[in-house]
Formats: structure tokens, C-alpha cells, sequence
């Protein structure tokens, strides 16, 4: 366990990426030593275009596009790290290209065997 | 009351045969045309959400523009194909005649509802990347060239039947009663010719070219097709015993209920045993029994028999479907394994394939005993009818990859090609919460009015500039 981890305690990592882009992610999530992970299908709003559809000739603004949040809980690798995975995976220099966010987690507990705090995590 | 009247019957007997037997054909072409939705729920439910609305929109183009072609074209191609490739002769205007008879139209339109079958095959092994307007030129050109060519060599007495020159030479006809390489092999083998030269879906393949699995949107649909597929069917193959009533020579008539009894019950026991043996293969490969391999089965079976329905056994029927069925899976690994070509409803080991087999074997469970020479001709037909729709199928596809590119770009197979090519979304979302005006007026519209924000106070559209230092 590095010092930088030692000091960091349990981080989330909450990332909004392309949908299309969660292989690559979680391939380098692996490479990066956190491979767990909770993916949820998001829809949500920020840099990109409002797309325009359509119904019988009548537009309608789509402006809610569809993401996958990709949340990782880590304590013994740092949060930058993992952080810096997503975002070269995730990364292809248009706007959509999502977010990614880092939260202190103040606890944690493995429901199989009972481990609180880092050990769970 | 305690009485009673005797009419004596005063019409010929041939006028209500007549009459039986074409609303018998109308009543079955109504049924084949009702194939199309089922192709339209088995194709849409093995495709990604996002693609539903392009293979909807495929679907619909080979039915509506597929009559067109084939009633000002097609048909007529078919008559001519047939005089040529035999002794008939070369006459335009008696092949085209039928378009200016009205008493040819139901016919036309029996022959019409085959036609389109082969078409709407296509869609299933090209989706979610052919570009449409590609897929269009595709859909005209089998309706109106690649399937009446075929009809022409084998129904309208040409190449492959007893008058044409191979049937001739050979001194038998080719055997395919309802179509099983006619209709479905053409479409089964174009699919396939279609999906190589358009290439594999984004994914489908990794690095080091092993397959990827890209599950369809919904099973349910798939499988929800698949039997209204098969309730079509029946008109497909019983139909085409069209002769319920004959008249016999001393004036009478004549249920023809053995030959009909024959064509029902084949084609009963080939969807059975195909579905049976796809389960038990799947089972054996996978482990467990799956769904889609069991109706891709039940398909492979019913595809199996759909030449072979009024020539073979009982139990020959019932080898043949079983066949068909077993076959489906072994065959759809190798065009994905060993050819990589990423067919995505599995037409060709469905549709080709089990029309290969089923109609290649005919002679061997045939009632009227084993002909080697019937087998000869049968495997040279399948040899011809597949040479053929390579040939031209590869001819077209080149030609409309010339005109229009055979693929969509890859941002827009990213995206789907029912925004891409259509602009519409099969399964919108959140579309209340922007409403028919954009933001504006809409109740969650509080940050704004239309100029949408993102948190760093950068106005979003074409005027947004990059989100400057605010972003992660």
C-alpha cells in the first residue's frame, strides 16, 4: 500500500462516459488494479448538442443523452490513478466525452464476510 | 314443415373448382404476405434498440416497393428467363401480357408474395450497418432480377425444369415445391453475399479476429416472430397445393384432401423436428436450451421440408425438418468462425443452408422410391440457383457500393442507425421532459429558459465554446 493511498482513505470514483466507450474503460480500470465497479445507464446533460427528434414531421429536442455512470470505490489504489484510467479510456475529443467525479467514502462494509472500512473496499 | 326441394345442379362442375381453388389461393397469399410481419419482429428483436426503426423501415421497403418492381418488372422477367433457358422461346410482350389481363392478377399476386419472401430475407444478415439507400437498390433489384431469374429457371419451365435444357439433358425436372431454395436459399445465400461485402458490425469481431457477441434488443420479439413466421408459412407450403377440387374425367369433382393432407402434415413434422433438434443441439453445444437456436430451428425445419412437401415420406419429412434443425447451429458457427462474416439473424444457416440440404435429399425419401438421376438434378439446381444469386447479388451490392457506399459512416453505427438514416428513436426517453418546443415551457426547464447551461455557465448549441477550466 502506497503512502498516497495510506492517506487518501476509501475514494469513489463517479464517472459519466459514452456508452460505447465502457469496454474500454473497464479494460483499463483492470490494467489499473480496480476492476470493481457499478455501470448504470444514465441519461444527462452538459457540453453536448441538443440532438433533434422527430415524430411525424414535428421536432423535439433531445437534450438528456444517454451515458453510462460508471462508480468505483477504491482505497488501496489511488483515486488519480484510477481517475486518470477512465479518462484516457473514455477520452476521444468531442464534446460528450462525459465527467468524472472523486467523493470521499466515509465507510465501507463487505456484506459476505463482515469487513468494515478499507479491507471491504 | 316436412318438405323439401331438390335444385338440380346446372353449372360446370369446372366453374366451382375454379372458384374453390382461387379462393383458396387468395386466402393463402393473404397468409404469406402476413410472413412480413413476422420477419419484421424476428429481425427487430435480434438487433440493438437502436436499429429497430432501420429494420422496420427494410422490412416495409421490400413488401411496398418489392410489388411494385415485381408487378412492372419481376413478373415478366420470370416468363422470360423460363422461355429462354428452355425451348420456349423469346416473347416480350406475352411475358408482360398479364400486367393488362385481370384475369392473370391473382396469379401475379401469388407469385408476388414468394417474391417478396426471398427479398425481406436480405435484411436480417445486413443490419444495423448497410446503408439504406444501398439496401433499397438491393431491394429492387432481387425483386425485379435476382429472384424472378430464378423462378424463371425452375417454376416458369426453364434451365432446371423437365423442358429446360440442363432438365432436358438430364431427362428429369428439378424438385423444389414450395420454394425452399427458390425463395428461401436466393435470400438465404444474398444475405450472406450482402454481409461479407458490407463487413462485420463495429465489435463483432476483436483484434484477433475472434467472434464478440452482440445480443439483440429482445428474445421475445425474435421468438413472437418466429411463430407468426411459421402460421405463414403454412400458406406458404400447403398453398402451393393449389388444387383443392379437381375435375375428373367423367365430369365429376375431386378432393384433392391426400395431397393437401400430405403438404400439411410434412410440413407439421419438419417444424417440429427441426425446433426438437435445434433444442437438443443447442443443448448439447451450450448446455442449456436456448430459445432463439429453438426458433431458428423450427425455421430451419420448416425451410428444410418447403420443397420436399408433396414428394417425400412422412418420416422422410420429419429427417429432413430434424436435419434442418440440427444443422442450423453448426452452420451459423462456421460462416462466423471459419468465413467471419457476420450475418446477424443467422439467414444463411437458416434460410441457405437447411434449403440446400432439405431439397438436395429429396430423392432419398421420396414416395415414388430413390431416383440417382433425380439426385443428380437436384444438386445440380442447388448448385445453379446458388451460383447464380452470388453472382448477381455481389454484382449488385458492388454496384450500389459504387453509387452510395454499402455502409453507414462508423459515428453514425455508433449512434444507431434509426437517428442516423431515419432521425427517429424506437424507444424514446425523457422526451416529456423537453417537450415538442425544446426546454422552452417546459416545467423542468428552470435553468434557463432555452439556453441550456451546463454548470460552468457555458451556453450549450452550436454557440457553446469548449467548457473551458470548469471540466474534470
Amino acid at each position: 500500500m502506497s503512502d498516497e493511498a495510506d492517506e487518501q482513505g476509501i475514494k469513489m470514483v463517479m464517472a459519466i462516459i459514452r456508452p460505447d466507450k465502457l469496454s474500454d474503460v473497464k479494460t483499463s480500470l483492470a490494467e489499473a488494479g480496480a476492476p470493481s465497479l457499478t455501470v448504470t445507464n444514465v441519461s444527462g446533460r452538459g457540453s453536448q448538442p441538443a440532438k433533434k427528434g422527430q415524430w411525424r414531421g414535428e421536432e423535439y429536442t433531445v437534450d438528456l443523452h444517454q451515458k453510462v455512470k460508471v462508480e468505483c470505490v477504491v482505497a488501496d489504489i489511488p483515486a488519480d490513478d484510477v481517475v486518470e484510467a477512465i479518462a484516457d479510456a473514455a477520452h476521444t475529443g468531442e464534446k460528450g466525452d462525459g465527467k468524472i467525479f472523486v467523493l470521499p467514502v466515509e465507510s465501507a462494509v463487505q456484506v459476505r464476510t463482515g469487513k468494515e472500512g478499507k479491507p471491504a473496499v | 314443415m316436412g318438405w323439401s326441394v331438390v335444385i338440380p345442379l346446372q353449372v360446370d362442375p369446372s366453374v366451382i373448382a375454379q372458384g374453390v381453388n382461387y379462393v383458396w389461393i387468395l386466402v393463402v397469399s393473404f397468409l404469406i404476405f402476413f410472413m412480413q410481419p413476422g420477419f419484421a419482429l424476428l429481425e427487430a428483436g435480434q438487433v440493438r434498440a437502436k436499429n429497430v426503426g432501420n429494420v422496420l423501415m427494410k422490412n416495409m421497403t421490400d413488401w411496398a416497393l418489392g410489388v411494385l418492381v415485381y408487378f412492372l418488372v419481376g413478373a415478366g422477367v420470370a416468363t422470360i428467363v423460363g422461355g429462354l433457358t428452355s425451348s420456349g422461346g423469346f416473347d416480350v410482350a406475352a411475358a408482360f401480357s398479364y400486367i393488362g389481363d385481370s384475369g392473370a392478377w391473382i396469379d401475379w399476386l401469388f407469385g408476388a408474395v414468394f417474391a417478396m419472401t426471398a427479398a425481406t430475407i436480405v435484411s436480417g444478415a445486413v443490419a444495423e450497418r448497410m446503408d439504406f439507400r444501398a439496401y433499397i437498390v438491393f431491394a429492387a433489384t432481387i425483386t425485379g432480377i435476382i429472384y424472378p431469374v430464378v423462378q424463371g429457371m425452375t417454376w416458369s419451365g426453364g434451365l432446371l425444369s423437365s423442358g429446360g435444357y440442363i432438365g432436358a439433358a438430364l431427362g428429369v425436372g428439378y424438385l423444389d415445391f414450395a420454394g425452399a431454395t427458390v425463395v428461401h436459399m436466393c435470400g438465404g445465400v444474398a444475405g450472406l453475399v450482402g454481409a461479407k461485402m458490407v463487413g462485420p458490425r463495429k465489435g463483432r469481431f476483436d483484434a484477433n479476429g475472434n467472434s464478440q457477441p452482440i445480443p439483440g434488443h429482445s428474445m421475445l420479439l425474435a421468438v413472437l416472430g418466429t411463430l407468426i413466421l411459421a402460421f405463414g408459412w403454412y400458406g406458404f407450403n400447403v398453398g402451393t397445393q393449389a388444387t383443392v377440387l379437381a375435375t375428373t374425367e367423367s365430369g365429376g369433382l375431386e378432393f384433392m384432401g391426400a395431397a393437401l393432407g400430405r403438404v400439411a402434415l410434412v410440413t407439421t413434422l419438419g417444424m417440429g423436428a427441426g425446433a426438437v433438434a435445434a433444442m437438443i443441439v443447442s443443448t448439447s453445444y451450450q448446455g442449456k436450451p436456448d430459445p432463439l437456436w429453438m426458433a431458428n430451428g423450427l425455421l430451419a425445419g420448416l425451410v428444410a421440408v418447403t420443397g420436399a412437401v408433396p414428394h417425400v415420406t412422412w418420416w422422410g419429412g420429419l429427417i429432413l425438418g430434424a436435419l434442418g434443425g440440427a444443422i442450423v447451429l453448426p452452420a451459423y458457427r462456421w460462416t462466423v468462425d471459419s468465413l467471419k462474416i457476420d450475418d446477424v439473424c443467422g439467414v444463411f444457416a437458416v434460410h441457405g443452408v437447411a434449403g440446400a440440404v432439405g431439397t438436395a435429399l429429396i430423392p432419398v425419401f421420396a414416395v415414388s422410391g430413390f431416383s440417382g438421376t433425380q439426385l443428380v438434378m437436384q444438386v445440380v439446381g442447388v448448385v445453379v440457383i446458388a451460383a447464380w444469386t452470388i453472382i448477381a447479388s455481389a454484382i449488385v451490392f458492388a454496384i450500389a457500393d459504387a453509387v452510395f457506399g454499402l455502409r453507414v459512416s462508423e459515428e453514425e453505427e455508433e449512434e444507431g442507425l434509426d437517428a442516423g438514416e431515419h432521425g427517429v428513436s424506437v424507444y424514446p426517453e425523457f422526451v416529456g421532459d423537453a417537450g415538442p418546443d425544446g426546454a422552452l415551457g417546459s416545467p423542468t426547464a428552470t435553468d434557463g429558459g432555452s439556453d441550456v447551461r451546463t454548470d460552468g455557465g457555458v451556453v450549450k448549441d452550436e454557440t457553446v465554446e469548449a467548457n473551458g477550466g470548469d471540466s474534470q
